[in-house]
């Protein structure tokens, strides 16, 4: 049985190497993960300038998760369906490797990838601007910051299945793209939203990233609050996976017999 | 007089081709969804953003910028594919040889674009007064109007110049993206040009859009149409230049890819 | 135990035409075919395009459910028992896509390799003998984006022998190549036979099939029409003479004459350039000529002969004259 799991591991790994070899070719993405979360930042630094060094952090976590969710509603959501437009997919269906440890490991490298644009985010405001920044409780950050990697993960395994069976749902990722920002409080706190849309917030994945991230690298959080936090990310994490593998078996099962594994 | 008639038929029919072949892949729902969910979204964002900097108070100043902005969308989006989409859709070599009047086919690519870039801008101002309690009662809605079709024609004009260079780049949707954020940073849409230093203030004047948003602000205060008539004059010009620049290019484009004999290969 | 075993395969395309009025379209691809590989065997499919080979390797391959019939691959159903059969098989569509266009040839292949559970070690060794296998020892660090046509088709084959499959499928591997790589490709096709491998082929080529396999299946509207090896086919056909006509735009009319003669069996029409190439299959042999020079009134012709046939004869007649 483990050398199933260490085959599927090298597999994960291989998967997000040549996911990384790719990217960095790829005008687009380096667009959505390093250019428009910089752009994002840097407005937000000049609009926010008013309030003083200490919102700067808030800015710079703020913006690298925008990064973070436009990189998974365009690039991990297509990671299924881009293998079909270059022809691939059905190389990668008749393989023995389940598809889902593949799109794992593409999720995965595009995660971390966009992790970067925080971090150049981070080096932008210290350099240019001048700002010192500092992490307000570095330990819980970074605890926050893979929980929130392992959610937004297992989104990505839900997203790409969907899309591929369902191709108007495409058409809706630009949609999805800044109300999550809105709803989730990257930017500004969700106070300032009318009161009907805090539900809606409190079942987004990305609110309950936000809300640990921002408590512990700005501070302002106290240590039950960013439990919860982190608990309701581990719930989200936990029914995302539960559901892709439902949603891949029927993604699998319905390309087959629609025949639509080969370019369309 | 029959010149005339025969480039204005130009003119048109290539305009309803180019935006037709461009939307025929969309949806209706898709089409919708960029129209009016997009530069929703975008509107809300960026003027939440700017209240939790500036206050509630403050609200006005961010909508009516993101507003203008959506007029950046057609012209750099749309009036870029029409041009660069000639070169994917491989009709490029075609339109290169045919013999009707370049200037025609060249701004007929815009013409839909910006009729449809003015829609944009007006739903886009729908939502603040709805939404937002964007407050247009001490407007003229005549200078409105005309500050919002003078700022579409200089995006478009803009535009054209990018679909240009998209003919000799593959990465173009980089270019695009970059452009259209720069917009967003530099223009005023969501920063006062005063708090800029001046260096990217000069920046910021050599662009379009900036004077576009510039006018429909003091418009909005109650200002008349004669005193921003400069500004409107200016903006104007800003996108006649861009438009010329990228017609230059184009043509060049064509004597070159005609002398090296390299159509297919930009 | 048979290799691969096909029992009334059947698949049916569903298509919906028009946008405001919808009508579904039922094509059937494959209608009930059945046939039998038996291990280290080089078999083909054959037939003319559009009869349902690709679409047949397709389910082979697991890449598609079947709409009726059943198939086993080394005993393992396609359909419920996928997993254990995609491990021992390996598989190439060809054309220009399949490979990963912004890697090199290298990198594809380790990436294969590893989807493939061939450990490391391996892979090190494995991927240089194979890229000098196919030939591509030189270039295997470029981009793929960067090779010709026959050099991705190389590297489909480099990449399906990574793991050592027992049984392979290749759907049409020597189309779009030039003369010389397609004649290499069949050496490498008959040099993996004997490594007792099973082989499953795809094409629309009567000679390559004749060159290369033990058994040939000829499909033709998702029918089989007949399975026997290259020496029983050409049997078919050896009561038959065929008379070649060079003809110089033959109009239908003609053609239709021609068909009608009660002792014409089949005709075929080849075009080459400038004229075409008639090939009438008859039982009369010379006697014919009169006759059907009669039938061909006006029609500019050229060269008239009479000859033995062949192998590929023997196709056109079970496709009933559509190559």
């Amino acid at each position: 049985m483990s050398r199933k799991w260490k085959v599927y591991l090298r597999a994960t790994l291989i998967a997000a190497e040549m996911t990384l070899r790719q990217n960095v070719m790829d005008g687009f993405i380096i667009f959505t993960v390093l250019i428009q979360p910089l752009l994002i930042a840097l407005l937000a630094l000049w609009m926010l300038k008013a309030e003083g060094g200490e919102q700067v952090i808030f800015i710079v976590v703020g913006s690298g998760m925008t990064g973070l969710w436009s990189s998974l509603l365009f690039i991990s959501g297509n990671s299924i369906t881009s293998e079909r437009w270059t022809g691939t997919l059905e190389m990668l269906v008749g393989q023995p490797t389940p598809v889902p440890v593949i799109v794992f490991g593409k999720n995965l490298a595009n995660v971390c990838q966009s992790l970067g644009s925080m971090v150049v985010a981070y080096l932008l405001s210290a350099v240019i601007f001048g700002y010192e920044l500092q992490i307000a409780q570095p330990l819980l950050f970074l605890i926050s910051l893979l929980l929130g990697i392992i959610a937004f993960v297992t989104f990505g395994l839900i997203i790409a299945p969907v899309f591929v069976m369902n191709p108007a749902v495409q058409g809706w990722q630009n949609a999805m793209e800044f109300p999550v920002y809105i709803l989730s409080g990257f930017l500004f706190p969700i106070a300032l939203l009318p009161d009907w849309t805090t539900p809606l917030s409190y079942i987004l994945a990305p609110y309950w990233a936000a809300r640990a991230l921002h408590g512990t690298s700005s501070g302002g959080a106290s240590f039950g609050e960013v439990l919860f936090s982190w608990a309701m990310l581990l719930l989200f994490s936990a029914f995302y996976a539960g559901i892709s593998a439902f949603l891949f078996r029927k993604m699998l099962h319905k390309t087959r017999v629609d025949a639509t594994l080969g370019f369309q | 007089m029959r010149r005339l008639a025969e480039n204005l038929r130009i003119f048109f029919q290539g305009a309803l081709l180019s935006y037709v072949a461009l939307f025929a892949w969309l949806r209706p729902v898709t089409y919708m969804a960029s129209k009016v969910i997009m530069p929703l979204n975008q509107l809300l964002f960026f003027t939440f953003l700017g209240i939790s900097a500036t206050g509630r108070d403050s609200a006005s100043f961010y909508v009516i910028g993101n507003a203008m902005q959506i007029a950046a969308i057609n012209g750099i989006y749309g009036v870029t594919f029409s041009v660069g989409g000639e070169r994917w859709a491989g009709t490029l070599p075609y339109l290169f040889g045919a013999p009707a009047n370049r200037m025609s086919v060249f701004l007929g690519r815009a013409f839909f674009h910006v009729l449809d870039g003015m829609l944009g801008v007006v739903l886009a101002f729908t939502w603040g007064v709805v939404l937002l309690s964007l407050d247009l009662a001490q407007s003229d809605p005549l200078a409105l109007g005309l500050t919002i079709l003078i700022t579409t024609l200089s995006t478009s004009g803009l535009g054209l110049l990018m679909g240009c260079l998209s003919l000799i780049t593959r990465n173009i949707m980089f270019v695009n993206n970059t452009v259209y954020f720069l917009l967003l940073v530099f223009s005023g849409a969501n920063i006062p040009l005063a708090s800029l230093p001046s260096g990217v203030r000069a920046f910021s004047m050599s662009l379009p859009l900036t004077r576009g948003i510039a006018a429909a602000r003091a418009i909005i205060a109650g200002k008349g149409l004669q005193e921003v008539v400069g500004l409107l004059m200016g903006e104007l010009a800003i996108g006649l230049c861009y438009a010329l620049v990228g017609y230059t290019l184009f043509r060049r484009f064509e004597f070159q890819a005609k002398r090296r004999g390299t159509l297919e290969v930009f | 135990m048979n290799a691969i075993e096909v029992r009334d395969l059947r698949r049916v395309y569903r298509a919906t035409i028009g946008v405001v009025r919808r009508k579904i379209k039922e094509v059937v691809a494959v209608d009930g075919i059945r046939f039998d590989v038996r291990p280290g065997e080089l078999f083909g499919l054959l037939g003319p395009n559009g009869a349902g080979k690709t679409t047949t390797v397709k389910m082979l391959t697991t890449l598609l459910i079947p709409t009726g019939g059943t198939a086993r691959i080394l005993g393992h159903d396609v359909v419920k028992e996928a997993s254990a059969i995609r491990p021992r098989i390996g598989f190439i569509f060809g054309g220009e896509r399949g490979l990963y266009w912004r890697l090199s040839g290298v990198d594809n292949l380790r990436y294969f390799a590893s989807l493939y559970h061939v450990d490391p070690d391996t892979t090190r060794k494995r991927i240089p003998y194979l890229l000098d296998l196919v030939g591509l020892a030189d270039r295997g660090q470029e981009k793929v984006e960067g090779y010709s046509r026959g050099m991705k088709q190389r590297l489909h084959i480099a990449r399906t022998l990574l793991h050592d499959p027992e049984v392979l499928f290749l759907d049409e591997p020597t189309m779009g190549l030039d003369p010389v790589g397609a004649r290499e490709l069949r050496q490498v096709i008959r040099n993996l036979q004997s490594e007792a491998k099973t082989i499953l082929l795809t094409t629309h080529y009567m000679f390559e099939a004749d060159a290369l396999c033990d058994r040939i299946a000829v499909i033709n509207h998702g029918r089989l029409v007949a399975l026997d090896t290259p020496v029983a086919l050409k049997k078919l056909v050896s009561d038959l003479s065929v008379i070649e006509i060079e003809v110089f735009g033959i109009q239908e009319q003609a053609l239709e004459r021609v068909r009608s003669l009660d002792f014409v069996d089949t005709v075929a029409v080849e075009d080459l350039d400038q004229k075409q190439s008639l090939r009438v299959h008859s039982a009369a042999g010379s006697e014919a000529i009169p006759p059907l020079l009669e039938a061909l009134d006006g029609v500019r012709m050229g060269k008239v002969v009479v000859r033995e046939p062949t192998l590929e004869d023997a196709y056109v007649r079970l496709v009933g004259g559509n190559v």
